[in-house]
């Protein structure tokens, strides 16, 4: 028995042994890949952007140094001057209530496409939902100018239908920012919640109507909570991406549009509109840093937040 | 006249003095970086061969029936790096190796800034026999002027930043002063090109009318400047750092007026007949390019040929008419190659009230060549215009 047990077992080990390694190959890819496209796409970039913070421009050309400068001219300009203060609030303040209107548009579009339209139409629906993000950012803020100008397709339509005195100002206003912005975010977002909730168990959602609970009921109870993990990362990711997004704010707000904080030009259009007056690409830089720091503690915050429910959920 | 770049230096652009070799190659090697980040063109050396030469430039210069006619009579290839704004060119020029440009297009303020850099040579005025046809003020134009009565650069085009309204809401009495633009009914009404330059100069004009160095002045004027910009403020409903922005806004009636100018001029040739332009009583600013030779250039004969060429009166017809820019031509007989519509529109036509000279000579006078802050940083003047743009509007 032991002597037939030995060439049982040499063949048996040798290509266990050589699946493991073969495992930890690609294991050591699986991971090696994404970390080297992390390090040169994202890691290697924001180094840069960190360093070139700190050097100057002299006799028009960028010099390498370790100097504070641009980063206290900043901070001098922060709350007076400049104010940029109030430019990252009125930055702030439109992404994040585009990030809510925008989660607000999707978030219903999602539950009908998991919870009324049939199983077999939902990736021709999703198709639909994600087929503006296949135009140009850029071509799509300018559709909007055409139907939010002044004699835009909106008011020229309110006009012909006799409503003459019903006339929008919205071109040039943070309004048309956030729905440039909502526009953009939209297939993403539907994306990201679908996932979320095309993954909620439908059998909790039967149990809690077969115990009684009304649709509003089961909806309250079982599916909102189960959604909120999505929810909240839609949320950050819309925030975060507004907070950086400078064409819209451009196109289809004026640079400065008004807001209940009044007509304050966003942060990334004062950066924007800085470079364009020095070309100082150092002071942009380290203005440029201030914006990441900001998304950054907004990404935190959003991520603590989805921690936190889920474990509350648990 | 059309909204357009040529900024000042900024505060760090401080003199370098002596630097450590390291920090210069750590310097070029960043500037490399920074240079293909602004899109500059690599250059092969082979690209240097006879019957080539390149050319850093404002757009419109490089299009096909501005360039062709060169090309065809010199047997040769123009190369161009277009950028935007005086000081972009400037780190174009600095960050590219010697002798990559044979000729450079200046706005005329910076070329000062090339000059203290030895980046361009001094030009016989002999050797342009078209300047005879240049308007007076553009056959000697100060900013361009060299030692030994030579020139530093031939001028090509210029424009204003006057009013550009719309002829609905403006009238021609209202145009005639920059203070119109606090009238009630232009709140929210006002596009301004998103620069602190223009804005700022013809700000100095108006708190100081028909001065000839609104840039030369003093910490009281600047404040002064600065409460006007602010007053101004609340009427200013579009920032636009482009100047379609700019063109969209009017049309679409969002804006009635902008202090940019030569708007019209795109309007009209659009259909729109209902916009005008002009440069108000107290002046305004007027922006100048010229061509130079590039002193390090390996082919300055040719170079020095569409230096000359540029100066001619039928490429300086196509140059003001291109699509980058419309704009007017310092060489007056550029009417010879226009139609009549044309001439009407880019103002070559006798001015009623100045008999004997054109209207484009009459804008010429009411306007100031731009100019970089003289006594204050420029840092000082973007923070102002900066605090400007948050004011609560």
């Amino acid at each position: 028995m032991v002597a037939a047990d030995v060439p049982q077992s040499i063949p048996t080990g040798v290509p266990e042994a050589a699946a493991t390694a073969g495992l930890n190959s690609l294991k050591a890819v699986g991971i090696g890949v994404p970390l080297l496209y992390s390090l040169t796409f994202f890691a290697a970039p924001l180094v840069f952007l960190v360093v070139l913070g700190f050097w100057l421009v002299e006799d028009f050309q960028v010099v390498p140094a370790l100097s504070l400068d641009n980063y206290l001219d900043i901070a001098e300009h922060m709350f007076a001057k400049s104010n940029y203060a109030l430019a990252i609030a009125q930055s702030l303040w439109v992404a994040l209530t585009t990030a809510f209107f925008a989660v607000l548009v999707c978030y219903p579009m999602v539950l009908a496409i998991v919870y009324v339209a049939p199983r077999s139409r939902h990736r021709l629906l999703l198709m639909l939902a994600v087929a503006p993000f296949w135009s140009s950012y850029v071509l799509r803020l300018f559709s909007w100018q055409i139907l939010l100008a002044n004699k835009g397709i909106v008011n020229s339509g309110l006009a012909w239908a006799g409503f003459e005195n019903l006339q929008f100002k919205l071109l040039y206003t943070q309004i048309a920012t956030r729905i440039g912005l909502i526009h953009y975010l939209a297939p993403i977002l539907i994306v990201v919640l679908y996932v979320t909730v095309a993954n909620i168990d439908r059998h909790l959602i039967q149990a809690a109507r077969d115990l009684g609970a009304t649709r509003w009921q089961a909806f309250r109870r079982v599916i909102l909570p189960m959604s909120r993990t999505g929810l909240l990362v839609s949320t950050s990711f819309a925030a975060i991406v507004s907070f950086g997004d400078v064409l819209s704010g451009a196109l289809l707000g004026g640079g400065a549009g008004a807001s209940v904080l009044g007509s304050v030009p966003l942060f990334s259009n004062m950066i924007m509109s800085e470079y364009a007056s020095s070309t100082n690409l150092p002071r942009t830089a380290a203005l440029a840093m201030i914006l990441v720091l900001v998304m950054v503690l907004m990404l935190a915050g959003g991520a603590a937040l989805a921690e936190r429910t889920k474990v509350d959920a648990g | 006249m059309t909204g357009r770049k040529g900024k000042g230096s900024t505060a760090s652009s401080t003199p370098s003095g002596s630097k450590a070799t390291r920090r210069r190659f750590l310097g070029a090697a960043a500037a490399g970086g920074v240079s293909a980040w602004s899109g500059l063109t690599i250059f092969s050396r082979s690209a240097h061969a006879a019957g080539r030469m390149r050319v850093l430039c404002w757009p419109g210069y490089e299009e096909k029936p501005v360039i062709e006619e060169f090309e065809q009579k010199n047997d040769c290839k123009v190369e161009f790096k277009t950028y935007i704004g005086g000081e972009q060119m400037l780190q174009f020029y600095a960050q590219s190796p010697k002798g990559t440009f044979d000729a450079i297009i200046s706005d005329a303020e910076y070329v000062q800034k090339l000059t203290a850099q030895k980046a361009i040579d001094p030009l016989k005025a002999s050797d342009f026999p078209n300047l005879a046809d240049y308007h007076p003020k553009y056959r000697d134009f100060p900013p361009l002027r060299a030692p030994d009565n030579k020139i530093w650069a031939v001028p090509t085009r210029f424009s204003f930043y006057g009013l550009s309204y719309n002829t609905k809401y403006m009238s021609e009495e209202e145009a005639k002063t920059w203070n119109s633009l606090f009238l009630p009914k232009y709140k929210g009404k006002v596009a301004l090109f998103d620069w602190y330059l223009p804005n700022m100069s013809n700000a100095s004009l108006a708190v100081k009318p028909n001065n000839q160095t609104p840039y030369d002045i003093s910490d009281a004027d600047l404040a002064k400047v600065k409460e006007w910009l602010f007053k101004l403020r609340p009427q200013i409903g579009v920032f636009s750092e482009q100047n379609q922005g700019l063109v969209n806004a009017l049309i679409n009636e969002d804006a009635w007026v902008t202090p940019t100018g030569d708007m019209e001029i795109t309007l009209i040739g659009a259909g729109h007949k209902n916009f005008a332009s002009t440069v108000p009583d107290e002046g305004s600013i007027r922006w100048s390019e010229a061509a130079a030779v590039a002193a390090d250039s390996k082919n300055k004969e040719l170079a020095l040929k569409w230096v000359e060429y540029m100066s001619g009166a039928r490429v300086q017809s196509e140059l003001v008419y291109t699509k980058g820019f419309k704009a007017r031509a310092p060489n007056m007989k550029v009417t010879e190659f226009w139609n009549e519509e044309q001439t009407k529109l880019m103002s070559y036509v006798p001015d009623p009230k100045h008999p004997g000279q054109m209207l484009v000579e009459t804008l010429i006078d009411k306007s100031v060549p731009r100019g970089l802050p003289v006594k204050q940083p420029d840092k000082a003047w973007i923070a102002i215009y900066n605090e400007f743009k948050t004011s609560k509007g």
